[in-house]
């Protein structure tokens, strides 16, 4: 018998989050840059010049990947001259496009999840949406679009992983 | 009724005079007025006489070749646990204590029937709530739950929650019992900047954010798994890691953290067996089809990738070492047919592009090539050149509201470049910066990333 005061009904609690895909983040007015570095013994010396080139600009880089001839960075659309003209100065061959946004699909443990990226991959192809670069996370795969695709891209991504239009949200990329 | 739930890891309760010192820690609690729900996990660990990994090879010892099914191994597995509460109930006992141990179905923990990876459904607490109201200490399992009693089906099977299980039965029975705190005792005096056994100057974070253990637990630090901190932060519980084996005050975690905490440099983690694998696709046109192939095939075969880069001419990616083989054994000798819709100006229909790796991984390579000769006349054939990079880790900065910092990646980079560390490939997020470098120089890396970043 329970005791007088104790609750007598079964929990309705919900515990743990829902897993897979749960959340499409748009960040918007992302800028992304090419930095042109040759394949040599220098390589990693030129990729620490162009890193400290940007943040002597106070300039915060997410994306940063590393190629074979490239180091290639992402950053707020509104510091996209700034950062061009700070490489320029110092001698590096860039190419830009500040028109991007990050669209980013979030889910509880994302790297034990297999499938997502070619789910990911076949919504933004469907959508029209070129990939420029990807980004992973525990929690999240950042895909980079042309900020003009996002809808098409958003609207793909929800038919894919059965969300609805509650699941999207927005961020800003310079937020502080 | 001021509810605590006091959860001990494997190393809290592998010996008595361990169990002792945690069952001190339960005392001191009920002393103080609260009404503790222990949880706790099994006995030591792997190579331990009733740990979770010494029950499963009695299983897998059966017959190597035969996989043990899932249901059979989560009653082995659940074994360990409810060993391992009966005897904490009777060191409690041996105090003085009322003390009750419950299996996880008997404290009324409902699950999915995902055998293995379980996911919490409901808790019914009412029995556990009687016990707290006669005086008792419920001893609960960690790790184990059971399924929806049915009349069509068993009445409840056992099943095991996964990684992570044994804290994240303790942040559901917070939550459940509406508790003031839970507490996850473990070997260590809280969350460190680093691993202290290999960073002796590491040093305990008084406060952490919910997010911020999320991501430390998920980059490799074993401290609190990231599902228990995903319960606590959606139910605003707040989660303590403490030491059973020091009065140190630990690590509070928190959503209600001091602004300082919410934009600051974390820790260090490192993590991962990972081979990184990089496939070079000359046409640009081509490039996105012959990719999502590749995603395709390998999601085909359960291998997770990350890490993935793209270039204009080349894909890479990471899996796991342990994935590897599948990955090069799909890849090796993979033909993908782009179709050109109609004859190219050099009389071809289509482009068949076929995966080479290095000589002596291309057995299906070396098969196959052969093979597409008859067809060469109308059909363009490309090798699409693999390489590997084995050997590799991840060691991660933990930097919250990262994007707002300027400059941390390039600390890093600087101060793995600057010691020799080979950066493979990074990744970050608004809560880190990883590097993928080699494995070798894990131990190193670390050391370095923690003096730079934090000793001064």
């Amino acid at each position: 018998m329970l005791h007088t005061g104790l609750s007598n009904q079964a929990s309705s609690l919900t515990f743990e989050r829902e897993r897979g895909v749960n959340k499409v983040l748009i960040t918007r007015n992302v800028a992304h840059l090419v930095i042109n570095i040759e394949e040599d013994t220098s390589r990693f010396e030129r990729v620490l010049e162009a890193m400290r080139s940007l943040a002597s600009s106070n300039i915060p880089v997410f994306l940063v990947k590393l190629h074979r001839s490239a180091l290639t960075l992402a950053f707020a659309a509104k510091d996209a001259k700034k950062a061009d003209t700070s490489l320029q100065s110092s001698g590096f061959k860039t190419l830009l496009r500040d028109d991007l946004a990050v669209v980013a699909i979030h889910a509880d443990s994302m790297r034990d999840l297999s499938g997502v990226m070619v789910q990911i991959a076949d919504a933004l192809f469907s959508a029209g949406a070129r990939l420029y670069e990807t980004g992973d996370s525990h929690n999240s795969v950042q895909a980079l679009i042309e900020g003009a695709k996002v809808e098409a891209a958003v609207q793909s991504l929800l038919t894919a992983f059965h969300l609805d239009d509650s699941a999207v949200s927005e961020n800003q990329v310079d937020a502080e | 009724m001021k509810i605590l739930i006091q959860k001990f890891g494997g190393t809290s309760v592998d010996r008595k005079e361990h169990r002792e010192l945690a069952a001190r820690k339960v005392i001191k609690a009920f002393e103080a007025g609260y009404s503790p729900v222990v949880v706790v996990s099994a006995i030591g660990r792997s190579g331990a006489p009733y740990a979770t990994d010494t029950l499963v090879k009695l299983l897998k010892d059966i017959d190597p070749q035969v996989t043990p099914a899932a249901r059979e191994m989560d009653m082995m597995m659940a074994c360990g646990e409810i060993i391992s509460t009966a005897v904490f109930a009777q060191t409690l006992q041996t105090y003085g204590m009322k003390s009750v141990a419950l299996s996880g179905g008997q404290a009324g923990i409902i699950t999915d029937k995902e055998h293995g990876n379980a996911r919490i459904l409901e808790i019914r607490p009412q029995y556990i709530q009687m016990l707290l109201a006669q005086g008792y200490i419920p001893v609960v399992c960690g790790f184990q739950g059971v399924t929806q009693p049915s009349n069509t089906s068993e009445h409840g099977a056992i099943t095991t929650l996964g990684r992570g299980g044994s804290d994240t039965t303790a942040s559901a029975l917070g939550a459940a019992l509406d508790a003031v705190a839970v507490e996850i005792y473990t070997d260590v005096d809280g969350i460190k900047t680093a691993d202290p056994d290999m960073v002796k100057a590491a040093r305990t974070l008084d406060v952490c954010t919910y997010e911020e253990v999320a991501e430390i637990a998920h980059q490799g630090a074993k401290v609190v798994h990231p599902r228990a901190a995903e319960i606590a932060m959606d139910r605003n519980i707040p989660l303590w890691v403490k030491s059973t084996f020091s009065d140190h005050p630990g690590t509070r975690i928190t959503s209600d953290a001091p602004p300082e905490v919410k934009k600051r440099l974390t820790g260090i983690t490192h993590t991962g067996k990972i081979v990184y694998i990089r496939l070079e696709i000359e046409n640009a046109e081509h490039k996105p089809i012959v990719e999502r192939e590749v995603y395709r095939m390998m999601a085909h075969a359960n291998v997770n990738i990350f890490l993935v880069t793209f270039s204009p001419s080349a894909l890479s990616f990471a899996v796991p070492r342990t994935l590897f083989p599948i990955a090069r054994d799909l890849l090796d000798g993979m033909v993908v047919p782009v179709e050109h819709g109609k004859e190219d100006d050099f009389g071809k229909l289509a482009t068949y592009y076929i995966f080479k790796f290095s000589d002596g991984l291309d057995l299906a390579y070396s098969v196959q090539r052969p093979l597409l000769k008859a067809i060469e006349g109308r059909v363009k054939i490309v090798d699409v050149p693999a390489s590997v990079t084995e050997n590799c880790t991840m060691v991660s900065v933990i930097a919250s509201n990262y994007l707002r910092v300027s400059g941390v990646a390039l600390r890093i980079f600087e101060t793995l470049v600057k010691a020799g560390i080979a950066i493979h490939q990074t990744a970050d997020s608004e809560m880190s910066v990883s590097c993928l470098i080699p494995e070798s120089e894990a131990d190193r890396a670390v050391l370095l990333l923690h003096s730079a970043l934090f000793e001064n």
